[in-house]
């Protein structure tokens, strides 16, 4: 059983299904027609873009090559998560990468050696596999960083209250840890709860697409579900961590400066 | 007091300030809210800070606890510098109400426990015993200790945060409009408490009449400033 590939001309029928939420649009006079129509040119060009890409990249299947892609999937998540917590770059940044290159590359590694032998670090495999743990670690650390840093703000009396009754910097902010850690692992845990029931998920419908049999299917679901897993628990844990290291004074305050000042 | 507070001189016994503050200076936000404030506090004394809003009485109590850098000047606590290592010792020997305080979540007793959790306080872990008598001299039943915290007023928070502070065996309290939501009654049961307990120094912000009359002495912190409006 192989994929059936879509000929360009099928693909551009496939574009006129645009159609229906273009025409509801336009019917309800909903102000984002524009903002429709640049956001399918824009999704057009960027996988377009990939595509190429990928393929140049898994025809070459260099380690190097591979290695340095997926730094730069890791770097453009870090620019993302302190853009959506409104947090400055200079403060998060190194922290933030780190945690997601651990947050990815430990999973990953365990992914494509563990399970698939040596076979699993062709670019075919890490690639796509990275994609899905990274995405989700950065939902993950969006979630765990704006929680844990929003918190301490809105909870400053209680976390200076900690302080005030002898608490050590690890003890103050424990509560605030956990409760970001949780908040941010929600999601995975529910995702995992209710996999195969609510949606067929990705990987295994990628794995039937590309020919594979469900059973195959399922078994590379539990394993990506796992590493995702771990994934969003080891870069969440360390992206409060190391971003904390550089925002607290010597005296246990957090650091204002780590907030974008706001537009008026 | 203790005789660590206390330097001997050729015979003579001087005893040293347990708070010291010497020509502080504080800005936020580009304004000034402390200058060239200076302050001592012996063992055992009460002293209120009065004066109008904004003349930093607050700032003060944030400044002891080191939640704030300030631009000049130098703070002392029993002898000892407060700087950005010795603060964290230094916390050991205080203890805070705030006006509003934020308990946190859970129960009341997760509250009055939670300080013996961390390391510094491990120690003094037998002091719950006192909960039922603290909470009974200041009007408040045992039954509220299974009660959640969001269900309380703010006057039992206050006595609650009083509480707490008592059973860490601080030598200096320091307290911010800790009678602002009190009864009369409650008010006057946080005011004996204080007074029993001699050898506690009390460093206190208040506008209530009946407060200030408690402490040994009231400090106007506007006019206490050099160089403040008067």
């Amino acid at each position: 059983m192989t994929i059936i590939d879509i000929s360009p001309w099928r693909l551009a029928a496939g574009y006129l299904m645009l159609a229906i939420p273009l025409g509801i649009i336009f019917w309800l006079r909903m102000p984002m027609l524009g903002q429709t129509i640049s956001a399918v040119v824009r999704m057009t060009l960027q996988l377009l873009f990939v595509g190429f890409y990928l393929q140049f990249i898994f025809d070459l299947n260099n380690f190097w090559v591979t290695g340095a892609w997926v730094l730069i999937m890791i770097g453009v998540a870090d620019v993302s998560i302190v853009r959506g917590c409104r947090l400055r770059m200079s403060r998060l940044g190194g922290g933030l990468f780190i945690a997601l290159l651990a947050g990815t590359v430990v999973p990953l590694l365990i992914f494509v050696v563990v399970l698939q032998g040596k076979a699993g670090l062709n670019a075919q495999y890490v690639i796509p596999i990275c994609g899905m743990i990274l995405g989700n670690c950065l939902r993950a650390d969006i979630i765990g960083i704006r929680d844990f840093y929003e918190s301490l703000q809105k909870s400053e009396k209680a976390y200076l209250l900690s302080l005030a009754q002898g608490a050590s910097l690890k003890e103050a902010l424990h509560p605030f840890v956990r409760d970001a850690c949780q908040t941010a692992l929600a999601p995975t845990v529910a995702t995992i709860a209710t996999i195969g029931l609510v949606s067929l998920p990705g990987m295994m419908t990628g794995v039937i697409l590309g020919g594979g049999n469900p059973m195959t299917a399922i078994k590379y679901q539990i394993a990506i579900m796992i590493a995702i897993f771990a994934g969003t628990a080891l870069t969440v844990i360390l992206a409060i961590r190391l971003t904390a290291f550089n925002n607290f004074t010597a005296r246990g305050t957090l650091d204002p400066g780590i907030f974008e000042a706001r537009k008026s | 007091m203790t005789n660590s507070n206390q330097n001997s001189h050729k015979g003579a016994t001087v005893q040293m300030p347990e708070i010291e503050i010497d020509d502080l200076s504080v800005h936020m936000g580009g304004q000034t809210i402390i200058s060239r404030l200076s302050l001592r506090l012996f063992s055992g004394q009460k002293v209120t800070l009065v004066g109008r809003s904004g003349c930093g009485k607050s700032t003060v109590l944030y400044s002891l606890l080191g939640f704030i850098n300030p631009e000049a000047g130098a703070i002392r606590i029993f002898g000892r510098e407060l700087t950005g290592d010795s603060v964290w010792k230094l916390r050991t020997r205080m203890a805070y109400v705030a006006q509003e305080p934020q308990l946190g979540a859970g129960t009341v007793r997760d509250f009055l426990e939670r300080p013996f959790t961390f390391k510094s306080n491990r120690q003094l872990r037998k002091n719950v015993v006192r909960i039922p008598e603290l909470m009974q001299r200041l009007h408040l039943p045992t039954s509220l200790l299974d009660k959640d915290i969001s269900t309380l007023s703010g006057g039992e928070k206050q006595r609650l945060a009083l509480i707490s502070a008592l059973l860490l065996d601080r030598e200096i309290l320091l307290l911010d409009e800790a009678s602002s939501a009190l009864d009369r009654v409650a008010k006057h049961a946080v005011i004996d408490l204080l007074k029993s307990s001699t050898a506690l120094t009390v460093l206190s912000v208040s506008h209530d009449q009946d407060w200030i009359g408690f402490s040994d002495h009231s400090v106007d912190l506007c006019k206490a400033q050099h160089g403040a409006e008067a």
